[in-house]
């Protein structure tokens, strides 16, 4: 129930207080945001094998949005940013498709 | 995971992001405070999920509110494209109002000014019709030496039919304007600068029933009349309701170096 709290809590604040993001960090929102569905994947699907550790979620979380964005920034230093961002998206994704699959095996059974 | 870390298999790179999906740290079990917490429902993970919510959340309103700039953007081009449109219409709708003014003007200055059409009557700018009389002179065909017609018996007869009231006086189609000479050049009287020949048939507009008798009241009826009884010169009029002369040629009513005198128009 917590966690729905939460989810409502970021939700709401973000629809009342519009934060603005910093000019500078606006190219590696969406590549944040793609790594952090990454996380959220893995622990729904840890969550339904029963091996969810809140600690390894925080963790896997935080170091998947600053490594994502890392990688978009030394791209972008690089010369290299757009390709190095397709990169990125193409490795989350795959992990993003393979734990949804896995959910969907456990509950459907198929 | 034994067989999959082992060294002699080989394995495509997606094939292994694919297989190892969740995070590793999932299956390790650990010891400590926090071996057994498989808890969910925490604060910690609550505040994980506030954070992906509120970056989810300024992300979409971030680009929504970028959105309507690049509309409104787009929006004022294609009207400022439209007004820009009508107004070109606008011009030419103008453009083609004014030419059409003038041509009107210009066609009723042309149509309708009664004074400015009778200087071109008066002057041969233009051809003209109405009644008159027509002169048919010819020479005599007894041979005698004074029997054939020269330019002063055409100047004497142009000159009386003037003073009997004649408005506009063509020889052989050649319309006598303000600088038309009548002169004898290479055997032939030329008037115009176009030589014709005999016989020479004078139309003069003006009032038919009166030019005839003022005519022959004039001097220049005396000497006709002479010349026809001297040297049998052949002189026949014809009245007429319905003749017409032509215009000056262009070439004699250019004007190159006299100019209107300021105030007198």
């Amino acid at each position: 129930m917590i966690p729905v709290i939460g989810l409502a809590i970021g939700i709401v604040a973000g629809l009342v207080l519009k934060p603005t993001v910093p000019t500078d960090l606006q190219p590696y929102l969406p590549i944040a945001i793609v790594a952090a569905l990454d996380a959220v994947i893995g622990a729904l699907r840890a969550l339904g094998e029963r091996r969810f550790n809140d600690r390894v979620f925080v963790v896997s979380f935080i170091s998947n949005v600053v490594i994502a964005a890392f990688m978009v920034y030394l791209g972008d230093q690089l010369g290299v940013g757009s390709q190095l961002s397709t990169g990125v998206v193409v490795v989350l994704g795959i992990r993003i498709f393979a734990n949804a699959a896995a959910i969907r095996r456990r509950i459907f059974h198929a | 995971m034994a067989e999959q870390e082992a060294p002699t298999r080989a394995e495509g790179l997606l094939e292994q992001i694919a297989d190892t999906a969740l995070d590793d740290d999932y299956y390790v079990v650990r010891a400590g405070d926090y071996a057994q917490s498989r808890e969910f429902n925490t604060p910690l993970t609550a505040f994980v999920l506030a954070v992906f919510a509120l970056l989810v959340v300024m992300a979409a309103v971030q680009t929504r509110n970028d959105r309507p700039a690049t509309e409104r953007e787009r929006s004022t081009l294609i009207s400022d494209v439209a007004a820009r449109k009508k107004a070109q219409a606008n011009r030419e709708a103008t453009a083609e109002r004014l030419r059409k003014e003038v041509a009107d003007l210009s066609a009723s200055v042309d149509r309708f000014d009664p004074a400015y059409q009778n200087v071109r009557i008066e002057t041969g700018d233009i051809a003209a019709s109405g009644q008159g009389i027509t002169v048919v002179a010819s020479p005599s065909n007894k041979g005698n030496l004074d029997g054939s017609i020269t330019d002063d018996d055409l100047q004497i007869l142009v000159n009386g039919l003037w003073y009997a009231g004649a408005e506009a006086v063509a020889i052989n189609g050649e319309r006598i304007g303000t600088t038309t000479g009548i002169h004898f050049a290479n055997g032939a009287i030329n008037v115009n600068f176009k030589d014709i020949a005999p016989p020479y048939s004078v139309v003069a507009l003006g009032p038919s029933d009166t030019l005839l008798q003022r005519f022959e009241d004039n001097p220049a009826g005396h000497y006709w009349a002479a010349r026809q009884k001297n040297a049998a010169v052949q002189f026949g009029v014809t009245p007429s309701s319905d003749l017409s002369v032509p215009a000056v040629p262009k070439k004699r009513m250019t004007i190159r170096h006299a100019t209107a005198i300021k105030g007198e128009e």
